[in-house]
C-alpha cells in the first residue's frame, strides 16, 4: 500500500474540488459572509456583565435588527447599542433574561414586531423557544464551543461557501440544504420554497440588507415566497391577552429597577402589512401595550418621513432606508428626551 | 504531555467535571494499588467494593438520580402518599459511563490478579483519561492501553498517515451520512406527533438505524485514527454489524468493547452458560437489560435491552430445536431478517416516549390504516438508498476489513476515494456539535 501517494492524490483532489466549489458559489452571487448564529448573540448578551453608563440595549426581532444601524446610532447618540434582538423571535424570554439575570437599568429598545409578540406565550411555540435556546445557549456554552466559534471567523469571512447559521435561512449552500431542495411527486408535506440568505451582518450585529436584495427583484422575490408561505400557513389565534399581561409584568419590573424602557415598531409593506392590520390591530394589541406597560413608545405609523421606505421583501429595511430610519429616530427619541443617556455631537 | 492535552480537552466542555475524573482515578489507583499487594481476601474485597462503590455511586447520582426518583415517586403516589419529588437538573457528566466502566475493568481485573498493576500514576491517570477514547469509547482495558504509555510513543509514517485517513472516514460518516444524509429524516419521524403511515415510519427507522450506526462508528473511528496519529493502538468498536448473522454476531461486531465488557463483567459472573439453561437465559437476560440501561436512564431503553436479551434466547432456542447450516445463499436472508428485528428494537431506543413507539410499531405493521405520509419521495429513495448501500457494505465486508480492502486497491483509487470524503465533508459543513453516544 503506497499510503503517501494516496495521500497527496487524496489532498490535491480534495483543494482542487473546494476551490472548484467556492468559484461556483462565487459566480452564483454568492459572497463570503458571517451568519448570525448563537455564538455571535451569546458575545453581545456577554457584554450585559460588563455594564457601561452608556450601554444602550436592543431586543426585539429581525426588524429592529435590520432596521437599526448600529454605526449611525454609535455616531449620533454617543452610547454602546448592544444588539441582542433575535431573528423570528418575540421578545419575552430575552427580556425576562435581561430583567431577572442582569443588573442592567439604562436604556432598553424593545422591538415590537406584532406576529412575534402577540402570538403567544407557550414556551414550545418556535417563537419564544428560539429565543429562549439563545438565552440557555449563553448559559451553557463551553469554551469548546467558543473556540470552536473563533476559529470559524476567519473561514467565515473569506470562504463563499461557509455557513455557520442555526436557522433555515441561514443554510443554502451547505450540503444538507441542497439536498432539500430536491423534489419530486407529490408525496408527503407541502414543499416550502427555499430561503435564500439575506444577511450581512459584522461580529457585532450590525445588520445590513444585502445590496443584492435591492437589486436583483428576482432574488428578494424568493424571500418573499417564503413570507407567503409562511404567513398562509395555518397559525394559532392571537393570544392577545396573555402575551401583553407577560410583557407588562416585565415592563414594570424593569421601570421599577429604574430602567428606561423604549418601545420601537418598525415598518412593514406588502403582505406582512396587509396581515398585521388585519389580524393584529393597533388599537387592540400595541396601544393596549403601551398604555399597560408604561413605556415610552415609536410607531413607524405616526411619522410622515416613515410612510414610503423601501422594503425589499416586506419586512426589513433596505440599507439607505434602515440609515435614514436610524437617524430619523434618534432625532425625534432626543428631541423628546427619551434617550436619557445619550449625547449629542 | 498527552495527559495535561486530555485534561484540557475535557475541560474545554466543563472545567469543574475533571474533578469527577480525578477522583475515580484516584480511588481507582489506590484501589488497584491495594489489591496488587494486599494478600487478604477480605480487604482485597473490601478495596474492589469500595471502587465499585465510587463508580456506580457517580453513575446512579450524576445519571439514574432523576430516572430513580422519578420511579419512587409513581410508585409512592399509586399507594396514595401525594409524594412531590424535586428534579436537580444536574448536568450528565460526558463520557460518565464510558471512562467509569473503564476505569472498574481495571480494578476488578487487578481483584482478579488478571494484570499487572499500571508501573506509574500518570500512566495510570492518562488510561482514564486519555482524550480520544475518552467521551464515547473504544471501552479499552487496562493491559490493551496503559503498556502502550509506557515508552515514549511515536507514530511511523504510514501509521499517521492511515490515522488520517480513518479520521477522515470517521468524519465522513458522522457529518455526511450521519447528519447530512439521515439524521433529518429520523428527527422528523421521531417528532412527529401524529400517526404515520407504515413507509414513513420504516423510513424514519431505518434513517435512525444508519444514523446511530454512522454517529456511533464514526467517533470510534476517529477515536482510532487519531489515537493511531499519537502512535497509540485501540480496539475496533464495530466489525459490519449490519451483516451479522444472529444476534450474538450482532454483539461481537456492534460496540464490540461494551458488549465484551458486559460478558467478561457482568455476564459470566452471573453464571453464563455454566451453570444450566435457565440460569443462563437469566444472565442473558438481565446483562442485556443493563446494557439498555447503561444506554440511559429511561425505561424505553430497558426495554431496548428487553427485546435483545429476548433474540438472544430465542435464537439459542432455534439452535437447539431448529438448527439449519448457514449457506451463502441463506446467509444474506439471516442477516437481513436480522437486520430487520435490530431495527424494531431501535424504534425504542429513538423514541422518547412509549406512546411514539408504540404508534410507530402499530405503523410499521400496517396497523394504522390511514397513517399521515409526511415523507417526500426523494427522502423515501435517498434514505432508502442509503441504507441499503450501507447494508450491502456490511455484507460484502464482513469477513474482511477497511486495511486488506485498501491494500488490494490501487493508490490513485484509495486517492480519489479519500478525496471525495474529504469533499463531501468539507462542503456539509455539519453543525451537529454533539455525537449521539455522548449523552450516554
Amino acid at each position: 500500500m503506497k499510503l503517501k501517494q494516496s495521500f497527496i492524490v487524496a489532498i490535491v483532489l480534495a483543494l482542487l474540488s473546494i476551490v472548484a466549489w467556492e468559484f461556483y458559489w462565487r459566480s452564483q452571487g454568492h459572497l463570503p459572509n458571517i451568519d448570525d448564529n448563537k455564538n455571535l448573540w451569546a458575545n453581545q448578551r456577554a457584554k450585559l456583565k460588563d455594564i457601561k453608563e452608556n450601554t444602550v440595549v436592543f431586543i426585539g426581532s429581525s426588524r429592529i435588527l435590520y432596521d437599526i444601524q448600529l454605526d449611525i446610532w454609535k455616531k449620533e447618540t454617543q452610547t454602546d447599542p448592544v444588539m441582542i434582538a433575535a431573528q423570528g423571535a418575540s421578545p419575552i424570554p430575552i427580556f425576562k433574561d435581561i430583567v431577572e439575570n442582569t443588573d442592567f437599568k439604562g436604556t432598553l429598545i424593545a422591538g415590537i414586531t406584532p406576529p412575534l409578540l402577540f402570538s403567544t406565550t407557550y414556551p414550545e411555540a418556535e417563537f419564544m423557544s428560539r429565543p429562549q435556546f439563545l438565552v440557555d445557549y449563553y448559559k451553557n456554552r463551553t469554551y469548546a464551543q467558543i473556540i470552536n466559534h473563533k476559529l470559524s471567523i476567519p473561514l467565515q469571512k473569506n470562504l463563499a461557501f461557509i455557513r455557520d447559521g442555526d436557522e433555515a435561512w441561514d443554510s443554502d449552500v451547505d450540503l444538507k440544504t441542497l439536498l432539500k431542495q430536491i423534489h419530486f411527486g407529490e408525496r408527503g408535506e407541502p414543499v416550502f420554497p427555499p430561503f435564500y440568505n439575506f444577511e450581512d451582518i459584522t461580529l457585532d450585529r450590525h445588520m445590513k440588507m444585502p445590496e443584492r436584495m435591492v437589486t436583483d427583484t428576482a432574488y428578494a422575490s424568493t424571500v418573499k415566497k417564503v413570507w407567503k408561505a409562511i404567513l398562509g400557513g395555518d397559525m394559532p389565534p392571537p393570544d392577545k391577552e396573555s402575551t401583553i399581561n407577560a410583557f407588562v409584568e416585565l415592563s414594570k419590573k424593569f421601570i421599577n429597577k429604574g430602567g428606561n424602557l423604549i418601545l420601537v415598531r418598525c415598518p412593514s409593506s406588502g403582505l406582512f402589512k396587509d396581515i398585521e392590520s388585519k389580524a393584529f390591530s393597533r388599537e387592540e394589541n400595541w396601544d393596549v401595550l403601551v398604555e399597560k406597560s408604561g413605556a415610552k413608545a415609536y410607531n413607524y405609523q405616526d411619522y410622515e418621513q416613515f410612510q414610503n421606505l423601501f422594503l425589499p421583501e416586506w419586512s426589513h429595511l433596505a440599507t439607505k432606508d434602515a440609515q435614514f430610519f436610524t437617524r430619523e429616530l434618534i432625532k425625534i427619541m432626543q428631541s423628546e428626551g427619551a434617550l436619557t443617556n445619550s449625547k449629542t455631537n | 504531555m498527552l495527559l495535561l492535552a486530555s485534561y484540557i480537552f475535557y475541560g474545554l466542555w466543563n472545567p469543574p467535571l475533571v474533578l469527577l475524573l480525578w477522583i475515580s482515578t484516584m480511588v481507582d489507583w489506590t484501589a488497584g494499588k491495594k489489591l496488587s499487594v494486599e494478600q487478604n481476601e477480605r480487604k482485597r474485597k473490601m478495596w474492589l467494593i469500595l471502587s465499585m462503590c465510587v463508580n456506580l455511586g457517580f453513575l446512579a447520582f450524576f445519571k439514574y438520580r432523576d430516572f430513580l426518583l422519578d420511579n419512587f415517586t409513581t410508585v409512592v403516589n399509586t399507594y396514595g402518599y401525594g409524594y412531590k419529588s424535586q428534579p436537580m437538573d444536574i448536568i450528565l457528566p460526558m463520557g460518565i459511563s464510558f471512562y467509569t466502566f473503564q476505569t472498574m475493568s481495571y480494578t476488578i481485573d487487578m481483584y482478579k490478579r488478571k494484570i499487572e498493576p499500571a508501573k506509574t500514576f500518570l500512566d495510570f491517570a492518562l488510561y482514564v483519561t486519555f482524550f480520544p477514547q475518552l467521551v464515547a469509547g473504544p471501552i479499552v482495558r487496562a493491559q490493551d492501553l496503559i503498556t502502550q504509555f509506557y515508552e515514549e510513543k511515536k507514530a511511523t509514517a504510514n501509521q499517521f498517515i492511515w490515522g488520517v485517513f480513518l479520521l477522515t472516514i470517521g468524519l465522513f460518516q458522522k457529518v455526511v451520512m450521519a447528519d447530512t444524509f439521515l439524521s433529518g429524516t429520523a428527527d422528523k419521524v421521531f417528532g412527529s406527533d401524529k400517526l404515520l403511515h407504515g413507509v414513513d415510519a420504516w423510513v424514519g427507522t431505518l434513517a435512525f438505524s444508519g444514523q446511530i450506526f454512522f454517529d456511533f462508528a464514526g467517533y470510534s473511528t476517529c477515536a482510532i485514527g487519531i489515537a493511531l496519529m499519537l502512535g497509540i493502538i485501540l480496539p475496533d468498536n464495530f466489525k459490519y454489524p449490519y451483516a451479522s448473522l444472529g444476534f450474538s454476531d450482532l454483539w461481537k461486531r456492534w460496540h464490540i468493547t461494551l458488549s465484551s465488557w458486559l460478558r467478561d463483567y457482568l455476564y459470566i459472573p452471573l453464571g453464563g452458560n455454566r451453570h444450566g439453561i435457565l440460569r443462563l437465559y437469566v444472565a442473558l437476560m438481565v446483562t442485556m437489560l443493563i446494557g439498555g440501561l447503561w444506554h440511559g436512564a429511561a425505561w424505553t431503553f430497558i426495554v431496548w435491552g428487553g427485546l435483545h436479551g429476548t433474540y438472544l434466547i430465542l435464537e439459542r432456542l432455534q439452535r437447539q430445536y431448529l438448527p439449519f447450516k448457514i449457506t451463502a445463499w441463506n446467509g444474506m436472508f439471516l442477516a437481513f431478517i436480522t437486520f430487520s428485528c435490530v431495527n424494531i428494537t431501535w424504534v425504542f431506543f429513538r423514541a422518547r416516549k412509549f406512546e411514539t413507539a408504540w404508534n410507530m410499531i402499530k405503523s410499521m405493521f400496517y396497523m394504522q390504516t390511514e397513517g399521515e405520509k409526511i415523507l417526500d419521495t426523494f427522502t423515501i429513495i435517498k434514505v432508502s438508498a442509503v441504507v441499503a448501500i450501507l447494508f450491502l457494505c456490511h455484507w460484502f465486508m464482513r469477513n474482511t476489513s477497511l486495511k486488506e480492502v485498501s491494500l488490494k486497491i490501487s493508490p490513485w483509487t484509495l486517492g480519489i476515494v479519500w478525496a471525495i470524503m474529504l469533499f463531501l465533508v468539507i462542503i456539509s459543513q455539519g453543525s451537529g456539535e454533539q455525537f449521539i453516544y455522548f449523552q450516554f
